[in-house]
């Protein structure tokens, strides 16, 4: 059966993130995605976290994000900068759907590949310009990374513990979401041009798409003029108990380091209060006038939670989560990412998705992440390995735009394409005992390719 | 109305709260035809959710709700009575695609499968957004946005390095969702209409937790890759990349920039005592982490946020600065994308709300109504749209139908 993107040819010029993660959810969609990336300034994800944490010489093929990222993508090099270089770039354009890219318009210019320099090439194109504040405007050329939109959107100011600096995600939180934001954008726009012929250029801001997402203190700004205090995010406006609470840790065979354990509850209803009295066995406390009522259990929010907090720190975990589940309680363990990839819910679901390296890269069979949604009456082939530097470039030009094989030759002299990066220095990983020295990480494992192996059959 | 990106697109949007809300905002705003349904009398539980306009709790004045569901009409119906059904079945014969967010047990007690609605309308998409999918062991789960930060590995290492784990205030896993559904209804919309599929594969499983865990992905890779377990902040070493105090806020400073190295760094904050040995490399800005950290927090609490975020800009030096809302609806960037727009609703009035996240050259964002009043749309849609006569409303509204 055909894959609902099938037949869509989609540029892909990104690094790091937010368009990249776009792509991946296209490529994995049907879509064929010609990724180009430049031999001189490598993508970061091809430099960092490397499989057993070794630098090889060609480092840049065993790069974990970047597998990620690029799975079910073709790889292309590209130097715009080159001879040669804009003559490929234009010869792709006229061939493709859409165009993504991630630059700051000042590169765009630069290169000449703005939306009007595209359209004369392919009037149909559908440009995305996904940038950190938007395509124009007094930050428009401001670069940004994840935790820089985060900030910039007000939801770090209204997270984080009362009385102390804001918190950010650990993660690029805001390159998803303006991914996510994205996709809905080009797939807008296909859909219009499959009905009037039409392509368009999409300016996407990152800032935006978050504020859209967090709408909340501003909506009570503009409509009331309250500004929402900081450092909110233990606490719930309605909910009660509500809260992370501490629960016995167990040394875990093999860790090197040390987890420790929580578990989130959260109590909306009477009737979830009652599930949860009932978990925690009755005690005569919880029937206190204090706690009667929804209203009630709010305004003695703090010793509530401190009460629960005195039950929880004895229990495990898991077995904790399972019981309150039962009882009908809202209750999630703070699940590591080791335990993630173990979790039974979403290896029943198939979540994780095994992907076979190329032989050249020695390296073995490994889970990926999956996609955010299942499209169950219609499975998924296999995933392609992301592609090595330079994997596709024959492919591209020889079959994809018909040029003589010569062509190979003289792009290469000319330095528009290649299969190595250019002086690249190798990088130099930190060992994961410095890591732990430094209490950048809770542990590592000593056994975690056997139990990966032996988990996922592989 | 011109032509809209979405224009020829029906949908008929069972959902409630936020995510589904959301994600049919998203299509409505774009131009799609949305049908929002609520149950009749209380409505969406979401117009009990607050800030309220002038702390009103008022069905028509929760400010999330007005927020969530412009640019749709709202018709009521009892899904759980008969007559509710067939009108029910007569909105699925019209649509291109139902968006749901029922738990999955109720999805089933109300009949909502995707094998029933097919028999139905064979070409109908079904988006499902659900806590946990619709199958698995922890189908029937419960969650909240907590819960799903927790479960998705995202909480644990959300925080300070010896404090428990956090989660982001408001409903961020709930938005998420709804975004990535209305990305994913699209997709299944192309490929049966313009891809050729057809009639199968029509349904979309979106998971709350697994839209949380997809973006985990590096985290997974390290203990694939290294076998390292996260964990939160670093106790040293979290200036760089993380928040640091100015005189009047919060900055987030990085290295990431054009050209950039530690000298130019060093030079653009003024410090020459960065330039020590002991912070040389990577590597020795790890093992005397504590070190860097009192340098750097004594140079920045010397500048004010949006002057030194400005200047580090101007050095091309990808800073961050940590905004309230307020300065988010001041701020001069939004003003040029004409990013706020003013709504009129006839019971909350004249207000401003966050708009589109993405300009549009051919086919602008824009919202199209104000988010309906409970069952304001129902002599409208049942009437004029699928023909049912007035005395059929009347004996629709004395059943408890609509």
């Amino acid at each position: 059966m055909p894959l609902p993107l099938e037949g869509v040819r989609v540029i892909e010029m990104g690094q790091l993130l937010a368009v990249p993660y776009l792509c991946k959810l296209m490529a994995d969609m049907g879509a064929e995605i010609v990724r180009f990336e430049s031999l001189t300034r490598l993508d970061p994800h091809r430099t960092s976290v490397f499989y057993e944490n070794v630098a090889e010489e060609d480092f840049y093929n065993k790069a974990a994000n970047f597998h990620d990222q690029n799975r079910n993508k073709l790889g292309f090099t590209l130097d715009l900068d080159a001879k040669g270089g804009q003559r490929l770039f234009q010869a792709l354009v006229a061939i493709s759907d859409v165009f993504c890219e991630n630059f700051t318009p000042r590169v765009m210019n630069n290169f000449k590949m703005e939306y009007d320099d595209l359209r004369k090439i392919r009037p149909d194109i559908i440009m995305l310009s996904s940038t950190g504040y938007g395509y124009s405007g007094p930050w428009g050329n401001y670069g940004a990374v994840g935790p820089t939109v985060e900030a910039s959107s007000g939801l770090i100011h209204v997270s984080g513990y009362q009385n102390a600096p804001p918190v950010l995600a650990e993660i690029p939180y805001t390159d998803f979401v303006g991914a996510e934001h994205g996709l809905f954008a080009v797939m807008s726009a296909l859909l219009y041009r499959a009905r009037t012929g039409k392509g368009q250029f999409i300016d996407l801001s990152q800032q935006a798409s978050q504020v859209a997402i967090a709408p909340e203190p501003v909506l009570d700004y503009l409509a009331n003029g309250r500004e929402t205090p900081s450092g909110g995010s233990q606490d719930h406006s309605t909910m009660a108990p509500y809260g992370i609470f501490p629960c016995h840790a167990e040394k875990e065979e093999g860790l090197v380091g040390e987890v420790d354990r929580w578990i989130a509850i959260s109590i909306s209803t009477n009737e979830e209060w009652l599930g949860l009295c009932r978990a925690m066995g009755n005690p005569a406390w919880a029937t206190a006038s204090a706690y009667s009522d929804e209203l009630s259990r709010w305004r003695h929010r703090q010793e509530l939670n401190r009460r629960i907090a005195e039950w929880t720190q004895a229990q495990e975990a898991m077995p904790l989560m399972e019981r309150l589940q039962a009882e009908g309680v809202a209750a999630g363990v703070a699940l590591t990412n080791k335990d993630v990839l173990f979790n039974k819910h979403l290896r029943e679901r198939g979540f994780f998705r095994v992907i076979h390296h190329q032989d050249v890269t020695r390296m073995p069979p490994i889970p990926y992440a999956g996609l955010p949604w299942r499209f169950p009456e219609a499975p998924l082939p296999p995933d392609r390995v992301a592609a090595t530097l330079g994997e596709h470039n024959r492919y591209v030009i020889a079959e994809m735009l018909g040029w003589p094989e010569s062509e190979l030759k003289t792009l290469e002299k000319e330095g528009a394409i290649g299969w190595k990066p250019i002086s690249y220095p190798r990088p130099r990983p930190v060992g994961v005992d410095v890591l732990l020295a430094q209490s950048r990480i809770a542990g590592y494992d000593l056994s975690y390719k056997e139990r990966i192996a032996r988990e996922y059959g592989l | 109305m011109s032509d809209r990106a979405l224009s020829s697109t029906k949908v008929l949007d069972l959902t409630h709260h936020i995510s589904g809300p959301y994600a049919t905002k998203m299509l409505a705003d774009m131009g799609a035809d949305v049908i929002k349904v609520e149950r009749p009398g209380s409505g969406d539980p979401c117009r009990a959710l607050g800030p309220f306009l002038g702390d009103d709790p008022h069905p028509d004045k929760s400010l999330p709700f007005l927020y969530l569901n412009t640019s749709k009409r709202g018709i009521t119906l009892n899904l759980k009575s008969s007559d509710g059904q067939s009108v029910l079945r007569e909105l699925v014969k019209w649509a291109d695609l139902v968006m749901v967010n029922f738990a999955p047990a109720t999805l089933e007690t109300l009949g909502l499968t995707y094998d029933s609605l097919k028999t139905i309308n064979p070409n109908l998409v079904m988006v499902a957004i659900t806590n946990f999918g619709l199958v698995g062991p922890y189908r029937d789960y419960k969650a909240s946005d907590l819960v799903e930060y927790a479960l998705s590995g995202l909480m644990y290492i959300f925080g300070s390095y010896d404090r428990e784990p956090i989660a982001h205030a408001l409903h961020q896993a709930q938005f998420r969702a709804g975004t990535v559904a209305a990305g994913a209804s699209l997709i299944a919309l192309y490929g049966a209409k313009i891809g050729g599929q057809k009639s199968t594969g029509n349904l979309v499983d979106v998971s709350i937790m697994e839209v949380m865990a997809a973006a985990l992905r590096d985290t997974f890779s390290q203990y694939t890759y290294q076998g390292i377990v996260r964990r939160r902040s670093p106790r040293f070493g979290m200036v760089l990349g993380r928040s640091v105090s100015t005189s009047d806020g919060y900055l987030i400073p990085t290295m990431i920039g054009a050209g950039t190295d530690w000298e130019i760094f060093a030079e653009f904050l003024g410090a020459p005592e960065l330039k020590d040995e002991r912070f040389a490399t990577q590597e020795d800005r790890i093992r005397n982490a504590r070190e860097l950290d009192e340098v750097l927090r004594r140079r920045f609490a010397e500048h004010r946020k949006l002057e030194l975020f400005h200047l580090a800009h101007a050095w091309r030096f990808h800073f961050g600065v940590v905004l309230t809302p307020r300065e988010v609806t001041e701020s001069d960037q939004l003003d040029h994308r004409g990013f706020f727009v003013e709504v009129e609703h006839p019971v909350a009035g004249r207000l401003q709300y966050p708009g589109a996240s993405a300009i549009y050259s051919e086919t602008p964002w824009q919202t199209s109504r104000p988010a309906p009043a409970l069952g304001q749309h129902n002599s409208e849609v049942l009437g004029g749209m699928l023909g049912y006569s007035k005395d059929d409303l009347v004996l629709l509204r004395r059943a408890g139908a609509i």
